[in-house]
């Protein structure tokens, strides 16, 4: 499972969340295991069932007021029964003064306890953000990823079938490349993926025959995105007689990526077929889906429609017997 | 050459679904397939000739296959069309 230290955290989002620690590298090897936070002012006065410990831990205004007016005595014995849970960390919004008691503690078990200058609201707010990037469920897939006509679509198919020569091709008819080869994709919130390139390839191509090349250096800078959400994984297969390839558009396939079903289309390709102009196809029809048009059940829905009038004709002739 | 007289025997007739049921059975054979009814003649092949036939519940569609298998795919086309195009509503 996926972890994140707090020497690491602090480090990184030092700027972003002004953070900094008031208990030295005390703490510094724990670690954040889940993205919710918690306010701990019920663990504070005293009720532990159900505390949990296992989030970062936010002391707002609240808190910090709460402490104060119990005096340091009393604080002690309430911190003392809450720290002998394994906590990732507290941090204290608005610079707020942190009772002493806290910070001996805290040093004592090892415990990290930092400071944002940050209101509460707002911090929360950053770092839940944060975490839930962090945290995202994410995995690598091979394939290609383009923007065509504001739709994410997802080229996968064998090595070596053309995915590259297609994402290519759509490039130079205006449309932009996100990542070749390997897309980094990632969940957001239930039903989003999001696909990114690879830090290090940027934007740079394997051609068959060509070698690399720069797709942005080409074709410049409006050629390329960052991140796009994916819409529709098109899988490119070799066309065999016998296969059997969607023919109506009725039935939707999908394939599953990290937990969400994204529509999946299956195109057979053979020499003289222009992918390229398909593949606008798809972007453009998925658009009129999104918007309520559905080529194909609409047609099926007229023909339903016709069937049933001549079906109604013939049976009323059939009792006509004048 | 076969030729037959089959029967759409399913409430709605052959819509979208039917239609590719048959054209998926016919890719699968070398023998050519030409569907009639009410004078049109299509290639059983392309899903949009399916289609226009419009062949509604009752309707007798005459079908022609040609070639290697034509035998084989005149029997799964009889099953196909004796089986409601797998629509029948059971019981």
């Amino acid at each position: 499972m996926e972890s994140l230290h707090i020497g690491e955290f602090v480090e990184q989002e030092a700027n972003e969340l002004q953070l900094r620690s008031l208990t030295g590298e005390a703490g510094y090897g724990r670690e954040i295991r889940q993205k919710n936070l918690h306010r701990p002012g019920l663990a504070l006065a005293g009720y532990l069932d159900l505390f949990t410990y296992d989030r970062v831990q936010i002391l707002g205004n609240t808190e910090i007021s709460f402490l104060e007016s119990i005096g340091d005595k009393k604080t002690r014995a309430s911190l003392e029964a809450m720290l002998s849970y394994d906590i990732p960390c507290f941090v204290v919004t608005n610079s707020n003064p942190v009772p002493d008691p806290l910070l001996e503690l805290a040093k004592e078990k090892d415990i990290a306890v930092l400071s944002s200058s940050l209101g509460t609201t707002e911090f929360t707010h950053l770092l839940s953000d944060f975490l839930d990037e962090f945290f995202a469920p994410t995995s690598q897939m091979h394939g290609t990823l383009v923007d065509v006509y504001g739709t994410g679509l997802l080229l996968t198919g064998k090595s070596g079938i053309g995915k590259s020569e297609v994402a290519l091709d759509l490039v130079e008819r205006g449309h932009r490349l996100v990542a070749d080869d390997v897309v980094t994709v990632t969940r957001k919130a239930d039903n989003v993926l999001i696909g990114r390139g690879n830090k290090t390839l940027l934007h740079l191509m394997e051609i068959r025959g060509l070698g690399i090349i720069d797709v942005k250096e080409i074709f410049g800078v409006h050629s390329i995105r960052m991140q796009k959400r994916i819409e529709m994984v098109v899988e490119l297969r070799l066309w065999k007689d016998r296969d059997n390839f969607e023919r109506t558009g009725l039935e939707k396939e999908t394939k599953d990526i990290l937990g969400i079903d994204v529509p999946h289309v299956q195109l057979p390709i053979f020499p003289g077929k222009n992918i390229t102009v398909i593949c606008e196809t798809l972007a453009l029809n998925l658009h009129l889906q999104v918007y309520g048009y559905d080529a194909a059940e609409e047609f099926n829905r007229r023909l339903l429609q016709n069937m049933q009038d001549k079906q109604r004709l013939r049976s009323y002739l059939r009792r006509d017997n004048e | 050459m076969l030729r037959e007289e089959l029967m759409v025997i399913n409430d709605l007739g052959i819509h979208a679904r039917p239609a590719q049921h048959i054209v998926k059975l016919a890719a699968k054979h070398q023998a050519e397939l030409w569907l009639e009814k009410d004078g049109n003649r299509i290639n059983g092949k392309s899903i949009m000739g399916v289609l226009l036939l419009a062949a509604e519940c009752g309707a007798p569609v005459t079908v022609e296959t040609e070639g290697a298998d034509e035998q084989a795919l005149m029997d799964g086309l009889r099953e196909l069309f004796a089986a409601g195009f797998h629509e029948l509503k059971q019981g």
